[in-house]
């Protein structure tokens, strides 16, 4: 089900803390504790293409741009930057834009949805969160600040996406609510808070409690324009939270999950919202998925294994992963939903599977 | 030693102008005392019932039963650094043989058998030094602690390996007291500096209360044994407190002393409060005192006796009389002394008919005091100044030697004064900074082994190993430090393998670096041995030919300053992921995990099952100072991988490193994976899937077979179904089966479901595909006309209009609609609201209805976006030409006509109210509906074909209105971009 493409060595001289593909998935950008962001042809070879050094720090977590509106990524650090790069080719890289008005360590960065413009968010541990919008034109950019947004830090932050689903499915687009930009964010009061953009000024529109411990990280799902929204939240109490909350957004309930061994500190949606790949402190990756019942299930597993099991084995294949290392399991794919519902996808899969 | 009682008039010595037989106290020397000579205890803990006291000290715990008036001490060796900063036995009774002892950052919880001590557990959680500890009062297993680490950990004893409940104080400051509220053990406080943080344990990890309770460092606190929110504060700054946290903004009453408070508590019975006092200066004397709660002003009664501070106090009961109680004191001057507090005392402390009446009277007393204090304070720098060669001598001939030479005397009032007057010396508040430098110092400093830290004789002593040399440095504190220019004393002592010339520069680096900290008046001493050992690189680099001084800390805080910062800094900042998963926006996954190899760090918690939660505890010190030794082949096991000069150290010894990295595995390796198909999303069908309107249910049957090819046999029975939905069941029968084709509420119904169940689903490809293939747009219309037409019997043909077939309640006014709509482009920019009634009818032929077509676009957008991502334009354009809804608003210049008529601005070539188009060619005078172009500047225009030609030949506008149309507009719409 899921094909290994490329393995790449980054080479980085310390530890890496985040890698992401483009839109495109043709270059992919790692960040290391070595203060560089390397970027890699993910379809060719392992040869980096260019070492992006500009940080002073270990770089925490680097986010690409919408395309359209050329090729950019994002990067922050532990030395208080943020540093918008931009390429003309992909072994030719500037500095677009440094932003340094945090007073502590940036932890993360997320692009807004096309939709919005050439839009960054920050999230520090000074407690604040920067919004950065580029005038595109002029090629300045605009920095907004939510001070004191998480008391002792902010660990995560992520954009809702711009297709805010028309909740009354009124056939009259006149008035349609896309412009209302929202951000999620999680920090060290252990709470998650959803933001609303209001008059050029960010209000907290929700907090949402039920972490025990430091929340690592939030990603909003991407919609396909259901009306419904998710929120992905994970912690340091070893819980991953799932919020979900109707179009309006008015009312976000929880439902945990699973409990992890160890800390969870990074979640990523996929695009159609509804795989979510999970991992932390126990380097094991998982894949979950939500069947028609509602309930939260674990994917990769081998064949067969453990439906519902609550306990995370961490089986390997090792036909089709031979070169894996062995710390990191690697996700195997198979369906492991078995519903009875008529024409259902995720049954077909499993049956495709074996 | 029988109990000797005085009652004086007023408390002359503090020139108190007092009246009245109120203020008389008490004042009472010891009933019992204990001399332990040879014991360095510097915690004193007395158990549940009474009858043991618990000595802890750096070498050793000691028992002492005081029942039995022998004196002798039951002692057990133990082997520390470090000195016990805080001894408590358990508070219930069913676990009285428990103890905790905190030693730098652990907690020991020790069980007290017939023979030897037992070590329990240890408690591992805190990164910096502990520096309290209560058990609560109510659960025997539960016990809290505090440290300089600013966290407090509350521990479940029955799980032991990490702590139940982590407290952090959002501040920079280490916390230095805790304590269980007595009542409920609900309520939580914590002192910061000066500040309070109240936590509700059952209300999670926030505070619920913040206390600015005091303008200097709060040395006790205390909870009522009676009411559940009140609790008392003993400070730095001379007063004790009483808070209400119902009421966090003021404190109810305040006790004012001249000197620095350090303990207060209330008495377990009765309404009173004891205070240990530590005097300035030698004034004052080292004496407890009871207060009423009731009354502030003067104390009930003062315990005489100690001749040096006294550290700590606890009670006991009578094991005679019930209600009376007994207080037992550990003090510097190394006797144990217990006092009984008879019913007497007791009886004093309440409340008075009259205490209103005095509070009131007081108050103008208090101001008096309050400015003796500040002229005090104020004359306090210059007498420790003073007093400070002799003291400064007396350390360098021998420093062990003198706190043994005093010995308790009894010898009177005079005495007694001339002996805490040196005692002071090395007592007090100097030492009381010194032991706070000390405990905040961060011992695990890379290169540097401390091996003494001795508050009481004022030195400390390090053993420094950078840069193959060797420094055993010694470290002593005049007792004025850290005031203005009072450096402390370096020394290398034997085994320091240095050269002279080398050792002198050295001691330059230290004693700069010392002036530098002390010239403001702070600590000096771990700045001090972190530039020694960056020094000590340099010289080494420097020979080795490498000039830039990297060790120079780039990361340093602006916010924080001292010995602490880095290391609380980080401990804002999440520890570093070792792993990770991203998603891309067309289904890629890329997936990374390194190990973090506990030999790589040394993670000062030692809960190596759980990963950390802050960056501060690689190595406890953040990214100071981690620095990979550059002569060893080795990495250094202090190294933590946040290094600046590991980066240099990199480059030189790259190629060594690969080969380390492979052997070790930990190469940071990213997988990336096409996890498309976990989507239901796939490329290749996205290209080969077609969407010929022409035969529905064709291109139902080849969309199948592109499924089985691609392996998704399971979409096949969909297309099936699909196929069904698309064939009108009686082809030969009259057209009503035709128009019930589009009307067929079966199949809409099933349409729908399909579609939102493969959408729910996730599988958003053949959803869109799906509501594309029935979907009837205007675009599209034409070709399902011609399909349907097609199919019809060739008879109809001959009656009626083709497109009366489709729309069956056709009218003239829908056959313009139409007509417009095939016309041209013109017909892409129209108006929504002029649009839409031309939509009402591509609405009514779909098999879709129309509420869910905003939705259905929705998808068709996703799925759009996801084949913009794999590059298949053409397929993403098809797609788009399906939606409806284009939401984004063209963007550029556009024509707005006017109607001669209404004068209203029109963007269609007709106004439907005045019927009349609005726009006529300038050149054939004819109505406009098509192509149309204007000038800018002018306004005129017309067909777009004839102003074209006419354009070819001419640069001014063809009314002769004298316009030079083509110059003008090209300056316009080079203004307007």
């Amino acid at each position: 089900m899921v094909s290994l493409l490329q393995e790449i060595d980054t080479e980085h001289e310390d530890m890496v803390h985040h890698a992401a593909l483009d839109f495109y998935g043709q270059l992919l950008a790692t960040c290391s504790s070595d203060g560089t962001i390397r970027i890699f042809n993910s379809r060719k070879n392992n040869k980096v293409l260019t070492e992006l050094k500009g940080h002073q720090g270990p770089v925490w977590q680097v986010a690409w741009a919408h395309p359209k509106f050329g090729s950019i990524l994002a990067s922050c650090s532990y030395d208080r930057k943020v540093i918008i790069w931009k390429s003309t080719t992909p072994r030719d890289w500037t500095k677009l834009y440094e932003y340094s008005n945090h007073d502590s360590s940036v932890n993360s960065v997320d692009f807004a949805p096309p939709e919005y413009g050439l839009v960054l968010a920050c999230a520090s541990s000074d407690g604040s969160i920067s919004v950065l919008t580029c005038n595109t034109e002029y090629g300045s950019w605009d920095a907004k600040k939510i001070p004191n947004a998480h008391t002792i830090g902010v660990n995560a932050i992520s954009w809702c996406p711009a297709q805010a689903p028309d909740p009354a499915f009124d056939q009259r687009v006149t008035s349609r609510n896309t412009a209302v930009k929202r951000l999620v964010s999680g920090g060290c009061d252990n709470l998650v808070k959803v933001w609303r953009e209001d008059n050029d000024r960010w209000v907290d529109e929700h907090h949402l409690e039920a972490h025990s411990d430091w929340v690592r990280d939030v990603a909003w799902a991407p919609s396909i324009g259901l009306p419904r929204m998710q929120i992905a939240s994970a912690s340091q109490d070893r819980h991953v939270i799932i919020w979900n909350s109707n179009a309006d957004l008015t009312q976000w309930t929880s439902t945990v999950l699973h409990t992890f061994d160890d800390a969870v500190w990074s979640i990523s949606w996929s695009t159609t919202g509804n795989v979510l790949a999970v991992t932390g402190g126990d380097n094991n990756v998982s894949l979950w998925k939500e069947n028609s019942e509602g309930q939260w299930i674990r994917i990769n597993y081998e064949s067969g294994t453990a439906t519902q099991s609550k306990q995370s084995h961490h089986l390997r294949n090792p036909q089709q992963q031979p070169q894996q290392q062995p710390p990191s399991n690697k996700p195997v794919m198979s369906d492991s939903e078995r519903s009875s519902n008529l024409s259902n996808s995720n049954l077909s899969h499993s049956q495709m599977s074996n | 030693m029988p109990p000797t009682e005085t009652l004086r008039a007023g408390s002359g010595n503090n020139d108190r102008n007092v009246t009245g037989s109120e203020q008389t106290h008490i004042i009472r020397q010891s009933n019992k005392c204990y001399e332990h000579r040879d014991s360095q205890a510097t915690a004193m803990s007395v158990d549940n019932s009474g009858q043991w006291v618990l000595l802890a000290g750096r070498g050793h715990l000691a028992l002492q039963r005081l029942g039995q008036d022998d004196g002798t001490l039951r002692r057990h060796e133990r082997q520390s650094k470090y000195d016990v900063s805080v001894a408590e036995f358990a508070i219930c009774p069913s676990q009285r043989e428990y103890c905790a002892i905190a030693t730098s950052q652990n907690i020991d919880i020790v069980q007290w058998g017939p023979a030897e001590p037992h070590y329990k557990d240890s408690l591992r959680g805190h990164t910096r030094t502990v520096t309290d500890i209560d058990w609560h009062s109510k659960d025997p297993n539960y016990l809290v602690s505090c440290s300089i680490d600013t966290f407090s950990h509350i521990w479940d004893l029955r799980d032991p390996r990490k702590p139940a409940q982590s407290l952090n104080a959002v501040c920079m400051s280490g916390a230095t007291q805790v304590g269980f509220n007595r009542v409920s053990g609900h309520l939580l406080a914590a002192a910061h500096d000066g500040d309070l943080r109240i936590w509700d344990i059952r209300k999670g990890s926030c505070p619920t209360h913040y206390i600015t309770a005091h303008l200097n460092r709060v040395h006790g606190i205390n909870w009522s044994h009676r009411r559940e929110t009140c609790l008392a504060t003993a400070s730095q700054d001379g007063t004790v407190k009483y808070f209400d946290v119902r009421n966090p903004r003021r404190a109810e009453k305040i006790i004012t002393t001249l000197s620095p408070v350090w303990r207060a508590r209330y008495t377990p019975i009765g309404n009173g409060l004891v205070s240990i006092v530590v005097p300035h200066m030698g004034r004052g004397e080292n004496s407890l005192l009871l207060w009423s709660n009731s009354k502030q002003t003067d104390p009930i009664c003062s315990f005489v006796g100690h001749t040096d501070v006294i550290l700590d106090f606890a009670w006991r009961p009578n094991q005679e009389n019930s209600t009376e109680i007994e207080l037992v004191t550990w003090s510097r001057d190394r006797t144990l002394r217990v006092w009984k507090i008879d019913d007497n005392m007791l009886k004093l402390c309440e409340p008075s008919p009259d205490e209103d009446e005095e509070v009131e009277r007081a108050s103008p007393r208090y101001e008096n005091e309050l400015s003796d204090l500040s002229t005090e304070f104020m004359m306090r720098p210059m007498t420790a100044a003073a007093s400070l060669p002799i003291t400064t001598a007396n350390l360098q001939v021998g420093t062990n030697t003198l706190p043994m030479a005093r010995s308790p005397s009894f010898g009177g009032v005079y005495a007694r004064r001339e002996e805490t007057h040196i005692a002071r010396s090395l007592t007090d508040q100097p030492t009381c900074s010194l032991q706070h430098e000390f405990s905040l110092l961060n011992t695990n400093m890379p290169h540097v082994e401390v091996d003494m830290l001795c508050a009481i004789k004022r030195y400390a002593c390090f053993k420094i190993c950078a840069a193959d040399h060797t420094i055993i440095l010694q470290v002593t504190f005049p007792t004025a430090y850290p005031s203005p220019n009072v450096p402390p004393e370096f020394q290398f002592c034997q085994g320091t393998t240095l050269s002279s010339e080398l050792s002198s520069i050295l001691l330059k680096v230290l004693r700069t670096n010392a002036m530098q900290r002390v010239k403001k008046s702070r600590s000096c001493l771990e700045q001090c041995l972190r530039a020694l050992v960056a020094a000590m690189k340099k010289r080494v680099t420097d020979v080795a030919g490498i000039g830039t001084d990297r060790s120079q800390l780039l990361l340093q805080s602006p916010r924080l300053e001292g010995a602490l910062s880095s290391a609380l800094h980080d401990a804002c900042i999440p520890f570093p992921r070792t792993s990770g998963v991203h998603f891309n926006a067309i289904g890629m996954l890329t997936t990374f995990a390194q190990v973090l190899s506990t030999k790589r760090l040394t993670l000062r918690q030692q809960m190596q099952s759980f990963t950390p939660r802050t960056l501060s505890v690689i190595n406890g010190s953040g990214l100071l100072g981690n620095v990979m030794a550059t002569t060893t082949n080795q990495r250094d096991p202090n190294a933590s991988f946040y290094l600046q000069e590991r980066m240099i150290a990199c480059k030189r010894l790259q190629g060594k490193q690969r080969v380390m990295r492979q052997i070790n595995g930990t190469s940071p390796v990213v997988h990336v994976y096409d996890a498309s198909q976990l989507l239901h999303i796939n490329r290749e069908m996205a290209r080969d899937f077609v969407l010929d309107k022409q035969n529905i249910a064709a291109t139902c049957r080849r969309n199948g077979e592109i499924c089985r090819a691609n392996g998704r046999s399971d979409l096949l029975p969909i297309w099936l179904l699909a196929e069904l939905i698309a064939t009108p069941h009686s082809p030969h029968e009259s057209m009503s089966c035709e128009l019930l084709f589009y009307k067929d509420p079966f199949k809409k119904s099933l349409l729908e479901s399909l579609i939102m169940h493969y959408a729910t689903a996730g599988d958003v490809q053949i959803a869109v595909l799906l509501a594309c293939l029935f979907d009837k747009c205007p675009a599209a219309l034409m070709g399902v006309m011609d399909v349907a037409g097609c199919r019809l019997p060739t008879q109809l043909h001959a009656q009626r209009s083709p497109y009366h077939t489709v729309l069956p309640r056709s009218s003239s006014s829908n056959w313009q609609q139409l007509k417009q709509l095939r016309s041209n482009s013109w017909s892409d920019s129209l108006d929504w609201v002029d649009f839409k009634l031309g939509q009402t009818d591509a609405y009514a032929c779909s098999l879709i209805r129309r509420t869910k077509m905003p939705l259905f676009d929705q998808f068709k957008r996703a799925y759009a976006d996801v084949l913009f991502g794999w590059q298949l334009l053409s397929k993403r354009a098809l797609i788009l030409k399906h939606t409806l809804h284009t939401p984004a608003p063209t963007q550029g210049v556009e024509f707005v006509t006017e109607c001669s008529g209404c004068a209203k601005p029109k963007r269609t070539p007709k106004c439907e109210p005045c019927k009349r188009p609005v726009l006529y060619c300038i050149l054939c005078s004819l109505p406009v509906r098509g192509a149309a172009n204007a000038c800018l500047s002018c306004g005129h225009g017309g067909h777009m074909q004839h102003m074209m030609k006419w354009f070819e030949r001419h640069i001014v506008c063809a009314t002769g209105c004298g316009c030079n149309c083509l110059q003008r507009t090209s300056e316009l719409l080079a203004l307007i971009s």
